[in-house]
């Protein structure tokens, strides 16, 4: 392997790792956030059990999403610096914005909802989550205008050797982006709907003392489940005929680019069909919570919607090679000059080092949590004797 | 409009070591000031509801370095190369040990944690302080101004988050003005060559097109960002108590 390729991996292998952790952080936001407000609506206990016990699962998950994400934010720095020397006048506009009124936004809200629970008055804590979730979306959007700028660079022409900006408006009506957004964020709500089914299927599976809260999780989990397979497979395939006329050829690319691509259809097409026809009809009298064979067969297909999830991207990427930015500039021209073999691959192991372990503790920590249960969620705790809390002031 | 980027870009980092300062301070003081496992999770629980408000101002610098001053952002990180990976190696480090230190109930398994942020800490502050050496003298990325400006930086984070655990969590000499001048003390090491670089900086500052687009889209959020910091600081600020009684915050 030669610079350029580790250069490549280390993107890659990053890449993945944090599109498994967002992608997840994308899904359980609004779940998390629907069943609060079903607390605070209804009163009900059991809704703030729920929002507590998956909130301290999407809260384990978020922290890996930020670790690769600090990671991915400087790696264009570090090794593809000719990108921003090219096309930084367009393509950083989208990531400064991202950061800035995005992802700032995102973590201090998600702050105040972690340590704002029995602190904040209930409605602003609730207004808390879904401005979480709000400004997860909005960052999945402006990193969407970004990488569809990658695959089609509209809106820029050339000055001298770099690109500007022309218009805006063009950027953010990018025919890669359009039918590209709602499928990553079906994705998003696909992959968390499948992981609080295969997780109260566990439970329903053990027979638990917790029937009521997995059956109401299994049922939330099957309605997410099936809005985010239809509005996925959907803008899937409505993504050709957009993309065929940017990118021509962009999936005859070889096994690298059928292979994956036919495998995510395999995986969403059948999942698709099977949330339709089996899961929600099964819904009707909790049959699906009591018919306890299919618990197992649940539970196996957990991990299959992060595969699908990971197929697509490698399919997105690999499809525009050799370009960064599609019939402009090449990867290899954008590789930092003078990055020496020592350099990619003292970070490479150093990033997907650290990475790739955090990454394993972190799913392990996450398993022990969900076999742990509701009862042992420490995510609003109230570490105090049931006693009114002091009113605070904003 | 190219001197309202550069106000921006400046004022981030500047807020960045001021609200982070404290936070890398505490954390490699967290042996020192926290003899025992209970100690040390008094201290980190009176961090913790800072550190997800406080580290996103880096990950706003390096966005606004991206969108306002493009040809900066590739030359600037790749000149500083092995630094600004140790830099994310450390910053990873350091909130894995926050993130993960009580997912476990062991002992062994905190103080691991513990030691892992205690490690990170240090490795930003150090980091941080080769980096800017670098940057000021545009030479090697170990200098002996560097050791000391690294030195420097640990020294002033340092006093920062002691002054921050006496104001969050009870002591002799708990002012918000101490912790107040501690914050300005934290800030300098960075405002120096931000005021030396400004030139520099001025020169390297997007065409007016992309700074336009940019002014228009995040100006409107300031209001809602500004709200959600002094949000923050109102919540869990002094008086919002970590001691006996209050009960720990629920994570970290």
């Amino acid at each position: 392997m030669d610079v350029l390729d580790l250069a490549r991996a280390q993107f890659a292998v990053t890449g993945s790792l944090h599109f498994l952790f967002v992608v997840l952080t994308l899904g359980l936001a609004p779940l998390v956030a629907i069943m609060q407000t079903r607390h605070v609506i209804s009163g009900k206990p059991v809704f703030e059990r729920m929002a507590r016990f998956w909130g301290q699962i999407y809260v384990i998950n978020y922290a890996l999403g930020v670790f690769t994400g600090l990671v991915m934010e400087f790696q264009f720095g570090l090794s593809w610096s000719g990108l921003s020397r090219y096309a930084g006048d367009v393509f950083g506009a989208p990531l400064a914005i991202e950061t800035m009124v995005a992802f700032f936004l995102e973590s201090t809200f998600l702050g105040l909802w972690i340590f704002g629970w029995h602190r904040l008055p209930r409605w602003l804590h609730l207004a808390c989550i879904w401005l979480v979730a709000l400004t997860a979306y909005a960052s999945a959007f402006w990193i969407l205008v970004a990488n569809s700028f990658l695959q089609n660079p509209v809106a820029a022409e050339l000055r001298g050797d770099h690109l500007v900006l022309t218009d805006f408006g063009a950027l953010l009506t990018n025919p890669t982006l359009v039918f590209a957004l709602p499928h990553v964020l079906g994705a998003g709500l696909f992959v968390g709907s499948f992981v609080i089914i295969g997780a109260s299927a566990y439970h329903l599976f053990r027979r638990t003392s917790e029937w009521e809260f997995f059956v109401r999780s299994l049922r939330l989990g099957v309605v997410g489940a099936l809005i985010g397979t239809t509005i996925t497979v959907g803008f899937g395939y409505a993504q050709f005929g957009a993309v065929g006329l940017v990118q021509p050829g962009k999936f005859n690319g070889g096994p690298a680019v059928g292979v994956p691509l036919g495998f995510m259809i395999l995986i969403g097409q059948l999942i698709q069909f099977a949330v339709m026809f089996g899961l929600t009809p099964l819904l009707f009298r909790d049959w699906l919570a009591r018919w306890r064979w299919t618990h197992p067969l649940l539970m196996l297909m957990t991990p299959l919607p992060f595969l699908a999830a990971i197929l697509g991207w490698l399919v997105r990427e690999i499809g525009r090679q050799p370009w960064i930015v599609y019939g402009r500039l090449t990867v290899k021209d954008a590789m930092s000059p003078g990055l020496t073999p020592g350099m990619i691959v003292g970070s490479f192991v150093a990033f997907t080092g650290v990475l790739g372990l955090l990454a394993v503790v972190d799913y392990l920590l996450i398993a022990r949590t969900v076999r742990r249960g509701p009862a042992a969620a420490t995510l609003g705790a109230s570490g105090r004797p049931p006693a009114p809390a002091p009113a605070l002031i904003l | 409009m190219d001197i309202l980027w550069l106000g921006v870009f400046a004022l981030l980092l500047i807020g960045y070591f001021a609200l982070e300062g404290f936070d890398i301070g505490l954390g490699m003081l967290l042996p020192v000031l926290g003899r025992t496992g209970a100690e040390r999770d008094r201290l980190v629980a009176g961090m913790a509801p800072f550190v997800l408000a406080g580290e996103v101002w880096l990950v706003a610098v390096v966005g606004v370095l991206f969108g306002a001053f493009p040809h900066l952002e590739g030359e600037v990180l790749f000149t500083l190369y092995p630094l600004v990976v140790g830099l994310l190696v450390s910053w990873v480090l350091r909130d894995a040990g926050l993130w993960f230190r009580r997912r476990l109930d062991g002992r062994a398994w905190r103080a691991f944690w513990d030691g892992v942020l205690c490690v990170g800490s240090f490795g930003l502050a150090l980091t941080w302080g080769l980096a800017l050496a670098a940057l000021v003298q545009g030479g090697p990325v170990l200098t002996p101004l560097g050791v000391g400006y690294a030195a420097l930086v640990v020294g002033v984070f340092a006093l920062h988050g002691r002054r921050f655990a006496v104001w969050r969590l009870g002591g002799p000499g708990r002012t918000g003005r101490a912790l107040l001048g501690s914050a300005c003390l934290a800030a300098i090491p960075v405002a120096v060559p931000l005021a030396v670089a400004t030139p520099w900086l001025l020169d390297h500052v997007a065409p007016p097109g992309t700074l336009g687009v940019l002014t228009l889209v995040v100006l409107p959020c300031v209001p809602v960002m500004v709200v959600a910091q002094v949000w923050v600081w109102r919540t869990f600020g002094r008086g919002a108590g970590v001691g006996a009684g209050a009960g720990a915050p629920s994570f970290f």
